[in-house]
């Protein structure tokens, strides 16, 4: 029993991983063509901007919070770069335009963080509006066209990869962006679980009020969260492009619910305070792969979104269930269950 | 305040003396009225602000009866949409849902009508009636669903309609293939095209609306629930309040406000798709915290969302007008939804700062004092919701 619910997780992300291995395991007995190093590698490459978006909005959740504009966001800051590095200055070093889409997106993340802390606003409604502003002052003032073709430096990215071998399927290639999405995803981790900065976060989700009588700086945590989500926002825009060799303004935005929902299936709650960046890894890679195998299967397009709005309800449905469930059992707590609970609290 | 009497503490207790109280207590209650919807009062101000602007930077276009009249026949279905946005925050939830069954209920009426007359125009025209009926049966149906999500399963309010946004979109994106779809009963469309006298009678249909809502949320008993679940849900459900069934009437009221603003999409233009009012989303989230609800639920103000609805859509139309893009206008929707949310965090806070005098009259609101101040009272009231 202990066993058991270690592996199910703090978040069920024992229970998720199960989900997925069954998904895989039935996907390869129904076709031969999916357990393959080749369809492995192309999920983590369609999984890798929605990873980095998804680490974001983790951050987010767990403080708390709601962002819907790291889209815009990221968008922004990653167009405004690679424009200004086409149109201005062609020959600057990759660095130097990841760092600038970086800066940008800080610094729209500050404004989002200081709107939010500042005044203790709505944070869904404050990003829903930012989220215009963001778009609606790149397509005026920073532009609207479309390049085909990105700065040579990135470009240059764009074919890189790391790992490359040829299977008997065809090519396996693991992308370099793919990569950075994994180390992310680690130094995440290694945030929300080892450092201080982190634990504030589940702090500050969990209750505020009692955060903030513990000596938390609440005010400072959450502008720095919005700024880190800025941050990463930025990295994936400029990941989205890379792979995608093109700056197109039209992109990423609207896709926000696709990322949320799968942060919410990786065991996140909504209200704050818990969420891990395991069980967001396998909420991303679930989706990924069920968009994949429907693909796969012959179903249209046009039901992907419908599924992964049933998913959500589902994943979340089934929480919403048991913590009903949970709730209606803790009144009567009988001598070991208790015993046993003060154990995992000790744990 | 001129029929302020004398002061209310005369020995006498004839029939002079309890009219002068009657009367004193409607004084009070009327002022304390009109300052409890102070919001309210803030937005006929925008909206002749926003009007005087826009009519003076371009008078010839902008004050064109054509051009006015179209902001009478755009506002309704973006209006609807806002009141069921605001009953939703009343509750303390979020309905994003709303656009999508809009259109849903729109693909509804119109594949039906189109599936009819392909057979038998005639018949077809004269089953609008049941087919628009169907239309609005359909949002009703999908707003049954977010109120089973919400309130039987449990769901966070923003997760669950969330969720059936994007189901409904797909349905919606798999039964049109993508594409628009035409044809709408005729009937609607000159109905659409009508008016009563220079005003459109869609916008007409709005008001409606909006009066039936006002008068659903302040004088019945689930409107009064409603409010008391968004205020303070512990509260309400002690007070044996069924959350369950008032955030189902909610949504399920919510889904038929969607469904209605769906035939009048079709009465305005006779096209229906997937992915029409895609920008409605954030703009009506905009209004109805414009128009004074609070998003934390209790608070709100069927009066203020029609105001703020046609306030934003002058500054649509004003912007069309100064030929500024719609890019801008996105701009200036998000740039007033945050100022108008810091201006009510400041003065919230300043209120909260104020020096606890407020108590004394709240507390014995019947005691005769010579000059009852009603702005306390309101006050306190305002900072218990938010």
């Amino acid at each position: 029993m202990q066993i058991l619910r270690r592996l199910r997780g703090k978040n069920n992300e024992g229970i998720l991983a199960l989900v997925l291995v069954a998904l895989i395991v039935t996907m390869s007995v129904l076709s031969p063509a999916f357990l393959t190093a080749g369809t492995a590698f192309s999920t983590l490459r369609s999984a890798t901007v929605p990873l980095i978006f998804a680490l974001a909005v983790l951050i987010v959740i767990v403080s708390g919070g709601i962002d819907v504009s790291f889209a815009a966001v990221a968008i922004f800051s990653a167009y405004t770069a690679v424009s200004f590095a086409i149109t201005m200055a062609p020959e600057l070093p990759a660095a130097v335009i990841i760092a600038m889409a970086i800066a940008i997106g800080a610094g729209l993340g500050l404004f989002n963080g200081l709107v939010i802390a500042r005044f203790r606003l709505p944070t869904l409604i404050v990003t829903l509006g930012t989220q215009g502003i963001f778009v609606g002052v790149m397509y005026t003032y920073v532009g609207a066209t479309y390049y085909a073709q990105l700065p040579p430096a990135l470009a240059a990215m764009s074919s890189m990869t790391v790992l490359d071998f040829s299977t008997g399927t065809g090519r396996a290639s693991l992308h370099v962006m793919a990569v950075v999405a994994i180390v992310l995803a680690v130094v995440v981790w290694w945030m929300l679980t080892r450092t201080m900065f982190g634990r504030s976060l589940y702090a500050i989700g969990g209750d505020v009020e009692a955060a903030r009588r513990a000596g938390f700086r609440v005010m400072r945590t959450q502008i720095l969260v919005y700024v880190l989500v800025g941050v990463l926002a930025a990295v994936a825009g400029i990941a989205h492009m890379v792979m995608g060799r093109s700056a197109n303004p039209q992109d990423l935005v609207g896709d926000e619910l696709d990322i949320i929902a799968a942060v919410v299936l990786g065991g996140a709650s909504i209200f704050g305070g818990r969420g891990s960046v395991i069980g967001t890894v396998l909420g991303v890679i679930l989706i990924q792969l069920i968009n994949n195998s429907l693909l796969l299967a012959g179903v249209p397009s046009a039901w992907l979104r419908a599924a992964v709005g049933l998913l959500l309800i589902v994943g979340v449905g089934v929480q919403a269930l048991s913590a009903r469930r949970k709730a209606r059992r803790v009144h009567t707590l009988d001598e070991d269950k208790s015993d046993r609970l003060v154990q995992e609290d000790v744990a | 305040m001129s029929e302020k009497q004398s002061p209310a503490g005369a020995p006498a207790l004839g029939k002079g003396a309890q009219i002068n109280e009657r009367v004193g207590i409607a004084t009070r209650e009327f002022i304390a009225r009109a300052s409890a919807n102070r919001k309210t009062g803030r937005m006929v101000v925008a909206l002749l602000l926003a009007f005087s602007i826009f009519a003076i930077a371009n008078p010839r276009v902008f004050l064109n009866p054509l051009n006015l009249q179209n902001i009478g026949v755009t506002a309704p279905e973006i209006g609807i949409i806002a009141i069921a946005m605001m009953l939703a925050m009343l509750t303390g939830g979020i309905d994003l849902s709303l656009v999508a069954i809009a259109n849903l209920s729109a693909i509804t009426v119109v594949s039906l009508y189109s599936g009819i007359a392909a057979n038998d125009p005639a018949l077809a025209e004269s089953l609008t009636v049941p087919i628009i009926v169907a239309g609005v049966l359909v949002g009703i149906g999908c707003g049954m669903l977010n109120g089973v999500l919400v309130s039987v399963i449990g769901i966070t309010p923003i997760l669950a309609t969330l969720g059936t946004m994007q189901i409904l979109n797909g349905i919606a994106i798999v039964t049109t293939g993508g594409s628009t779809l035409y044809g709408a009963p005729e009937s609607l469309a000159s109905f659409g095209r009508s008016g009563l006298g220079p005003v459109p009678v869609l916008f007409v249909v709005f008001l409606v609306v909006a009066v039936l809502v006002a008068l659903l949320v302040s004088t019945t008993p689930l409107g009064r629930k409603i409010q008391l679940e968004g205020a303070n849900p512990v509260a309400a459900r002690y007070s044996g309040i069924s959350s369950r069934s008032v955030l189902m009437s909610t949504y399920t009221i919510g889904g038929a406000l969607a469904g209605v603003a769906g035939v009048l999409f079709l009465a305005r233009n006779p096209t229906a798709s997937a992915d029409y009012g895609a920008s409605y989303v954030l703009l009506v989230i905009v209004i109805a915290v414009l128009g004074g609800t609070n998003p934390n639920g209790g608070f709100a103000s069927v009066a203020g969302v029609v105001l703020a609805t046609l306030t934003l859509q002058i500054v649509s139309s004003g912007f069309t007008a100064l030929r500024l893009s719609s890019y801008e206008y996105a701009i200036a929707q998000g740039v007033i939804l945050i100022a108008v949310m810091v201006l009510d965090a400041v003065a919230a806070s300043r209120r909260a700062r104020r020096p606890p005098r407020t108590a004394m009259p709240a507390a014995t609101p019947d005691a005769p004092a010579a000059s009852p101040e009603p702005t306390p009272v309101t006050a306190q009231k305002e900072t218990e919701h938010s």
